[in-house]
């Protein structure tokens, strides 16, 4: 790893200068007021010495149980991993990372002040916004993802609330923590990722192979919120059966016609003939999300393809039309926003805390990871 | 005296103030006739005194060279009346100048409410009751002797500045300022933008000193002709910028929500629209009250129709544009400005690149094939349990080059060296030093170790 002034080196010769250096990060940075605080880890706001008119947010990541076998948990060692090489403008700047005296780490990370796109979408009375704000958005939610995928980095968990918005109204990708990069050929991944609400159906089939397509069906689930201001799958309890119902009834069943070798997939459930849910219709998408136009419930539909070979690669998506036809996507500056511009950012964070809600792990939708199935 | 009290109605006052008893001091001197051309002329004493002494720090560097001789020419207007009674006044002048109106002679004394109006044409001061009486029916000579001046009642108005001198120059440099308010950002440099600053000083100048007033007032009708498109964009924003800033911004706000609100109406109008069309279509179908190919051909009008309200719309907004562009050059009106920058119309945006102007399709140093000669490699792709999954080899050829060529032509050292220069943020330490980089990093080193995720 290439954080070495995060994480002291056993080498006993290194162990000083690894301790300056983490020594100097750490001193680079004004602790301020906490932001929110979470099971796994506590945001506090900070500034720079140098600059106090620099502001970050410092994640302060908390010892859990994984430490005591691997000495740094799995999300902190993914969201270091990989958000120290995506440098993107959708994406959360990782600034740096250095560690206290009880072994906690802290991740410096960029400061946005303005919530995240669920408090949007979800405050119906006050937030109005139109086709071309959401054009705005998933544009830039689409860069982020196509730019991971690009470098071969699969997030597995974009939902609204891990979507979070700067100060001048861009989205910025963040949590990293259940990030991963592309796989080899017959190298297992878990089946056991993406928040459920937002999980395409072959990790619900327990498929251990995937590709960037598991994201891509998130990003359709993010379209689908923005348009409807609610969660397009919701199932209540959400458990993996109830989630492939919902999906089959909503989409479609999946089936060997429309999926071809679905039926192999470990965790497949055969469904009977006469329960059967055709794919939906191009018309019928069209008459769900009128709000988008024809042409954008064409790549709704694409993004929510069952077989996920047919599904649009994050490439694909940024070169569908929907983009160039009209209306065109909002300009940053006219993107609606809850917080209520710049001056009222102290007001804010005062009034709310925890403006990076997905940065800790209360989340409204609980992750219930389980990594004992894995060895 | 009495008589003139008397003419104006003013005699019961007079008298129920002297029968008063009041303190001995006598208000009013007598009045000698000196002392009645003192009050006409006393307005004008401190014009003359300004031009003489106050001026000058005003005056900019050529008109200062031209003026000189101007200001000091004797019988220039009223230059010489004034230079005449100044030698006889000096003397009786030291008392504060009094509330008597030059025009009808009625003081504040007697009138507490009385107020003096002045007209920007003359500045010449007389009291209300005398603007109403005498230009309430229209237009009307000045009173002032020796002035004759065309008046018009709705452009008197109460003095600002005690000095008439400097009433007068500070409307002068109102009026010019209004015409001439380019902005420095319009020039190309500062020197410009001086030199221009410098030309209109001369004409204020000349304007404030009735040096070849008919010319300079040429041109500056002939700038403002010329130039009224960009005078009044330039009002426009010299007025917002001194709107509350975060006035300001509620009204962008609004307009944002405006716009999104015309946006909903008119996809519901256009909604609505189709719907009734169908509709409409369906009863006629349903009535056989017309053939099918004649209604699809209604159908194909209407559309046509629709499509061409929206192109007119469009050219309407090109129109637009095109007479904008053109006000943007700089028209000539013998007031040559040099140095303005020629503005940029915010012409058509952009057209929208959804990539955000990155591009990964380029390698320099490998092809990707479709298909390598490796068993371990194919073998994936008869495998249904991976591939119905969504796991493509192509991914993983793709990676594989990355991850080995990636490095290649990327020095580090070079680009650290030119980070630090750039001098980044302090706290951007772990940025990365390039994107294409980014995937040789993440996933090469550990293929080896145990992959626990």
């Amino acid at each position: 790893m290439a954080v070495s002034n995060g994480l002291p080196s056993s080498e006993p010769p290194l162990v000083n200068q690894a301790e300056q250096l983490d020594q100097q990060e750490r001193q680079k940075y004004v602790k301020g007021k906490k932001l929110g605080s979470g099971q796994y880890a506590d945001v506090f706001s900070a500034h720079l010495v140098s600059d106090p008119s620099k502001l970050v947010a410092i994640k302060k990541i908390k010892v859990g149980p994984e430490v005591a076998e691997w000495g740094i948990s799995h999300d902190s060692l993914r969201e270091i991993k990989f958000l120290q090489e995506l440098s993107h403008p959708n994406i959360i700047r990782l600034h740096s990372v250095f560690s206290t005296k009880s072994q906690n780490l802290n991740l410096v990370l960029e400061h946005l002040p303005q919530g995240d796109l669920l408090k949007l979408i979800q405050d119906v009375e006050n937030i109005h916004y139109g086709p071309s704000d959401i054009k705005a958005w998933m544009a830039m939610l689409s860069r982020a993802v196509w730019f991971c995928h690009e470098n071969f980095v699969l997030h597995r968990d974009i939902k609204p609330n891990n979507l979070l918005i700067a100060a001048n109204g861009e989205i910025k990708l963040a949590d990293f923590g259940l990030a991963r990069s592309f796989a080899d050929p017959y190298a297992h991944m878990t089946y056991n990722t993406i928040t459920k609400w937002y999980r395409p159906p072959e990790l619900y089939y327990q498929a251990s192979f995937y590709s960037g397509a598991v994201d891509v069906w998130s990003v359709g689930c993010v379209f689908a919120e923005l348009v409807q201001r609610k969660v397009f799958l919701p199932a209540m309890p959400d458990t993996d059966i109830n989630m492939i119902g919902i999906i089959s009834s909503t989409i479609g069943t999946p089936t060997e016609d429309n999926w071809p070798g679905v039926s192999k997939l470990r965790g497949y459930v055969p469904v009977e003939k006469k329960d059967v849910t055709p794919v939906k219709r191009k018309d019928q998408w069209e008459a769900e999300f009128r709000a988008v136009g024809p042409v954008g419930a064409d790549l709704l539909m694409k993004m929510f393809a069952l077989d996920p070979r047919k599904r649009l690669t994050a490439r694909q998506i940024l070169e569908h039309e929907w983009w160039t036809t009209d209306p065109k996507p909002s300009r940053l500056e006219d993107l609606p926003r809850k917080g209520g511009g710049l001056e009222t950012m102290g007001e804010d964070l005062k009034r709310r805390g925890g403006e990076l809600p997905s940065l800790g792990r209360g989340d409204k939708v609980a992750r219930k990871l389980d990594f004992s199935t894995m060895k | 005296m009495t008589v003139s009290l008397e003419a104006h109605g003013k005699l019961p006052i007079f008298e129920a103030i002297l029968a008063a008893d009041l303190p001995a001091h006598e208000p009013h001197p007598p009045r000698s006739p000196i002392h009645v051309s003192h009050l006409v002329l006393d307005v004008r004493l401190p014009t003359f005194v300004s031009q003489l002494t106050i001026s000058p720090p005003t005056m900019s560097r050529l008109a200062q060279s031209r003026a000189a001789p101007a200001a000091a020419r004797p019988g220039d207007q009223d230059g010489e009346l004034l230079q005449h009674s100044l030698s006889q006044l000096r003397f009786t002048d030291a008392q504060p100048e009094p509330d008597i109106c030059p025009v009808c002679k009625s003081s504040r004394y007697l009138n507490k409410s009385m107020q003096f109006l002045v007209n920007p044409e003359c500045y010449h001061k007389m009291c209300e009751s005398c603007v109403d009486r005498i230009f309430s029916h229209g237009p009307n000579k000045c009173p002032i002797a020796g002035c004759n001046r065309t008046l018009r009642k709705h452009r008197f108005r109460k003095q600002t500045f005690e000095d008439i001198a400097v009433e007068r120059e500070v409307d002068i440099r109102k009026r010019v300022a209004a015409i001439f308010n380019r902005r420095e950002d319009e020039f190309e440099d500062l020197m410009d933008y001086n030199n221009y600053l410098n030309d209109v000083e001369d004409i204020t100048f000349n304007l404030v000193n009735r040096i070849d007033v008919e010319e300079n007032e040429k041109k500056l009708a002939a700038y403002a002709e010329q130039n009224s498109k960009s005078i009044s964009a330039n009002a426009s924003l010299a007025s917002q910028e001194t709107q509350d800033y975060s006035a300001l911004q509620a009204a962008e706000r609004e307009q944002a929500r405006l716009r999104r609100d015309t946006a909903r109406r008119e996809e519901e109008e256009e909604r609505r629209a189709r719907a009734e069309g169908r509709q409409d279509i369906i009863n006629r179908l349903a009535s056989g009250t017309a053939s099918a190919e004649q209604i699809a051909q209604e159908s194909r009008v209407t559309l046509k129709k629709r499509m061409d309200k929206k192109a007119a719309a469009e050219r309407q907004r090109q129109l637009h544009a095109a007479a904008a562009a053109k006000d943007a050059t700089n028209g000539s009106s013998g007031f040559l400005i040099k140095g303005l920058k020629t503005k940029k119309e915010v012409g058509p945006e952009k057209p929208f690149d959804a990539f955000g102007g990155l591009s990964f399709a380029k390698h320099d140093y490998c092809v990707l094939q479709d298909h390598y000669e490796w068993d371990w490699l194919n073998e994936v792709r008869g495998d249904v349990q991976i591939v119905a999954g969504g796991y493509d080899v192509q991914e993983f050829h793709q990676r594989a080059l990355c991850d080995a060529f990636a490095g290649l032509g990327v020095f580090v050292g070079e680009e650290a060296a030119a980070r630090d220069e750039a001098a980044m943020g302090p706290g951007a330490v772990k940025a990365a030093a390039t994107a294409g980089a980014a995937g040789a990093c993440t996933g090469a080193k550990d293929i080896k170790m145990e992959d626990p995720f």
